[in-house]
C-alpha cells in the first residue's frame, strides 16, 4: 500500500511540472500577503497560526543548515532561540528596566544566540552522530534549567511579562497582523540568505563534510572552522526567531522552550525533506499549521502527530520535497556500495 | 557551614538507587544501539508501560486478596506482568517501526522512534477516552456492545491508563536498618540487590550463550552475520525483548520505590539513561552498567555542593566533559570507536 501512495505521489509530481510549481508559490505568496487584510470569521486566530508556521520556517531554515548542509544531529536546538527570546526579554522590558529599541536588540540578539553557538560547537567538534545529539540536547536542557532557577536573572517560571512592543516608523507593532507582517519580510531574507550560503563555497564545504568528514579532511577542508561556521549560522537564525517570538508574545516562560520545540523542528525539516528549502516551508506547513488546526477538534492530535511520523519515515523518509543531492542519498543502501 | 557527612552518606545511598534504575534503563539503550547503531528513543515509554502494566498486575493482586495472603507471590507476579507488558511493547515497537526502517538513513529511525515515543504516551493517556468512543459506536440506535462488554471494557482501560497520575499501593515499607548514623531501608537494598543479580545474569548470557555470541555477531556486522547463518531478525528481536524487559523491570521498582506514576514518566529517566549508556561507551554492555551508577552517583554528589534542581545540569555537564576528554566513554573498545 505504501508503494502505491508513493507511486500515486510521484505522478503527481510529473503531472504537475515546474511551471505549475511557480503558478502554486505564485498563489501561496498572494495569500500570505492579502490574507490579513480581508475579512473573514475567526481572522485573527488564522494570522496567528499562519505567523506562527512563518516563525517555525525560519527556525527550520536555520536549524537545516546545522542538520541538513553540514549533517549534524542537533536536538538543542530551542537553547539558541531561548537565548534570542531572553536577550530581547531582558533588554526590553521592565525586568532590569531596561529599554532599547527592538531593532538595535534583534541584531544584538543574534550575534549572542551565534556566539553561543561557537561555544557550544567548541566543545562537541570531535562528536559525531548520535553523540553530538545526546549532547546538544542536553545543552538544551542546560538552558532551560537555568532560566526556571536563574532568579535573580530571568525572573524563573514567572517568566518575564511586559516585554516592549518594538516601534516601527512611529508605528507601536501590538497586534498580530504587524508581526504576521514581520515575520514574513524576514522570512524572505533568511531564505535568501540560506540560498546564498547553500551555493556558497562554504556551503560546499558542509556538504562534503557531511558526506565524509574524514575525506573532507584530507581534501584540505578546514572541517573545524566548517562546523563552527555550521553552528554560528544555525544559531545566527534561531536566536533571531527568538527575539521576534519574545518580542510577538509581549512575555516568555521557560516553559515556552522545552525540548519538544527542538524535536519539532528537527521533525518538520525532515519530514519536508532534509536539505531542501521548499522542504522546511512544507513540513513547517505539515507540523504546525496541521496540528494547530487539528486543536480544535480533537484530543487525539498528538496520537496522530507521533504515529504519522511513523508512517512517514516508512513511507517516505526522503521527505515531501527532498533536495536532488539527498533524495539519490537515502536510496543508496539498495545500491552497491563500496563501504 | 560544616560539611554534612551524614547527609552525603545518604545522598550516595540515593545516587546508589536511583543508578540502578539508570542502569537498568541504559542497558537497553546500549544492546539496541549495539545491534542497529540507532538511539532506540522510545525506550523511555516502553519502562513507563512497564510500570502502567505492573500497577495494573498490583491492583489485581491487592483486589484478590493475594497480596494480603501471600505478599511475595503477588509482588513477583507483578514484576512478570510488568516486565512482560514492557517486553512485548518493545517486540512490537521494533517490528512496525524500525523493521521496515533497517536500510534507511541514520535519521528516519530517530524520527520514527521519537514518533513512537510520543504515540506511546498519548495512547495511554487516551485509552480510557478512547474505549469511550469506540465501545459506544451505536448502529440504528442500539449499541454494537452489550451494556456489561462496554462497561468491562472502559472500566479496565479507566483503570489501566489515562491522563491522571496514578498510584501504586505501597509495598515497600519504610522499614530499615542503621549504618552508623546513616539510615538505609531494605527497598533501596532490594532494589540495588535485584539490578545487580539481573545485570550479571545478562552480563553472562551475552558473554557464554549462543545468543549472546550471536547478538555480539549481528552488532559487528549484520550482512557478515547473516552469511554465517545467524537469524538477523531473530536476535534483533530478542535484544528488544531484552532490553524492554529490563526496563520493564526498573519501571514496576520505580513505581513501588516512587509510588507516582504517569504518562510523561519516562522521558526524564529515558534522557538520562541514555546518558549513562554514552557514559559507559554506547554499545557496551558492563559500560552501561558503570555509566547508570557513575551517573546516579555523580548526581548524588552534585546536588552535596549545589541546589537539587541543578541535578539534571550535573548530569549533562559531566556527559559533556567525559566526552570532550574521552569520546568513546569510560569503557571504550574498537567497536564503539567504529561506529561512532
Amino acid at each position: 500500500m505504501i508503494d502505491k501512495i508513493n507511486s500515486q505521489f510521484k505522478k503527481l509530481q510529473e503531472r504537475l511540472g515546474p511551471k505549475a510549481v511557480w503558478v502554486i508559490i505564485g498563489v501561496v505568496v498572494i495569500g500570505v500577503i492579502i490574507l490579513p487584510m480581508i475579512s473573514f470569521p475567526q481572522r485573527a486566530y488564522w494570522v496567528r497560526v499562519i505567523g506562527f508556521t512563518g516563525l517555525y520556517i525560519i527556525l527550520g531554515l536555520g536549524l537545516n543548515v546545522v542538520v541538513g548542509f553540514a549533517g549534524l544531529l542537533d536536538l538543542g536546538y530551542v537553547a539558541f532561540y531561548a537565548i534570542g527570546a531572553y536577550t530581547y526579554g531582558l533588554l526590553a522590558s521592565g525586568q532590569f528596566g531596561i529599554h532599547i529599541s527592538f531593532w538595535i536588540v534583534l541584531p544584538l540578539a543574534a550575534i549572542l544566540a551565534a556566539l553561543s553557538g561557537v561555544l557550544l560547537g567548541i566543545p562537541v567538534l570531535r562528536m559525531r552522530g548520535d553523540y553530538l545529539a545526546i549532547v546538544t540536547l542536553g545543552f538544551g536542557e542546560i538552558i532551560r534549567i537555568l532560566l526556571n532557577n536563574l532568579r535573580g536573572l530571568t525572573n524563573g517560571s514567572q517568566g518575564i511579562v511586559g516585554v516592549d512592543d518594538p516601534v516601527f516608523f512611529g508605528i507601536e507593532m501590538t497586534s498580530g497582523t504587524h508581526f504576521y507582517y514581520m515575520i514574513f519580510i524576514v522570512l524572505p531574507l533568511v531564505v535568501f540568505l540560506v540560498t546564498r550560503l547553500n551555493h556558497s563555497r562554504l556551503g560546499r564545504t558542509w556538504i562534503a563534510l557531511r558526506e565524509d568528514e574524514d575525506v573532507a579532511e584530507m581534501m584540505g577542508i578546514n572541517t573545524t572552522a566548517a562546523k563552527l561556521y555550521a553552528f554560528g549560522t544555525g544559531a545566527f537564525i534561531g536566536g533571531l526567531g527568538g527575539a521576534i517570538f519574545a518580542a510577538w508574545q509581549g512575555s516568555i516562560f521557560p516553559g515556552n522552550f522545552n525540548l519538544m520545540v527542538s524535536i519539532n523542528v528537527i521533525c518538520l525539516i525532515i519530514i519536508g525533506g532534509i536539505g531542501s528549502i521548499p522542504g522546511v516551508i512544507i513540513g513547517s506547513v505539515a507540523l504546525i499549521t496541521l496540528p494547530d488546526i487539528l486543536r480544535q477538534f480533537s484530543d487525539y492530535r498528538m496520537l496522530l502527530f507521533g504515529f504519522l511520523l511513523i508512517v512517514m519515515m516508512i513511507a517516505r523518509p526522503e521527505g515531501f520535497i527532498p533536495s536532488r543531492r539527498r533524495k539519490l542519498e537515502m536510496h543508496e543502501e539498495t545500491n552497491p556500495s563500496l563501504d | 557551614m560544616e560539611f554534612d557527612w551524614v547527609r552525603f552518606a545518604e545522598q550516595l545511598v540515593n545516587g546508589l538507587t536511583v543508578g540502578s534504575f539508570y542502569a537498568l534503563i541504559a542497558l537497553g539503550y546500549t544492546m539496541v544501539y549495539g545491534v542497529l547503531t540507532m538511539i532506540n528513543f522510545a525506550h523511555g515509554e516502553i519502562f513507563m508501560m512497564g510500570a502502567y502494566v505492573g500497577l495494573y498486575s498490583l491492583n489485581r493482586m491487592v483486589d484478590s486478596g493475594l497480596y494480603e495472603s501471600n505478599p511475595l507471590l503477588a509482588i513477583v507476579i507483578t514484576f512478570i506482568a510488568g516486565t512482560a507488558g514492557a517486553a512485548i511493547t518493545g517486540v512490537t515497537v521494533e517490528k512496525l517501526a524500525y523493521r521496515p526502517l533497517r536500510r534507511a538513513a541514520r535519521l528516519a529511525p530517530l524520527i520514527s522512534a521519537i514518533g513512537m515515543s510520543i504515540f506511546l504516551q498519548e495512547l495511554i493517556r487516551l485509552l480510557p477516552s478512547m474505549g469511550e468512543s469506540i465501545t459506544g459506536i451505536k448502529i440504528g440506535g442500539t449499541f454494537l456492545l452489550p451494556e456489561g462488554v462496554r462497561n468491562a471494557v472502559v472500566g479496565f482501560l479507566e483503570e489501566f491508563g489515562g491522563a491522571r497520575v496514578k498510584t501504586y499501593p505501597g509495598v515497600f515499607s519504610t522499614e530499615g536498618f542503621h549504618l552508623g548514623e546513616v539510615y538505609i531501608t531494605y527497598s533501596r537494598v532490594i532494589i540495588l540487590g535485584i539490578s545487580i543479580i539481573v545485570m550479571i545474569a545478562l552480563s553472562l548470557l551475552v558473554k557464554y550463550s549462543r545468543m549472546g555470541k550471536a547478538m555480539r555477531a549481528v552488532a559487528e556486522d549484520k550482512d557478515i552475520a547473516a552469511l554465517m547463518g545467524i537469524n538477523v531478525n531473530q536476535v534483533i528481536s530478542k535484544t528488544f525483548l531484552i532490553g524492554s524487559s529490563l526496563a520493564g523491570m526498573a519501571g514496576v521498582m520505580m513505581g513501588m520505590f516512587y509510588l507516582q506514576i504517569r504518562n510523561t514518566m519516562g522521558f526524564i529517566p529515558g534522557i538520562k539513561a541514555f546518558t549513562a549508556a554514552v557514559l559507559g561507551g554506547i554499545g557496551n554492555i558492563p559500560g552501561a552498567m558503570l555509566g547508570g551508577y557513575t551517573l546516579g552517583l555523580a548526581e548524588a554528589i552534585g546536588v552535596q555542593f549545589l541546589p537539587a534542581v541543578y541535578k539534571d545540569v550535573v548530569a549533562f555537564g559531566l556527559l559533556v566533559l567525559i566526552l570532550i576528554f574521552k569520546p568513546t566513554g569510560i569503557l571504550s573498545e574498537a567497536l564503539t570507536e567504529k561506529k561512532m
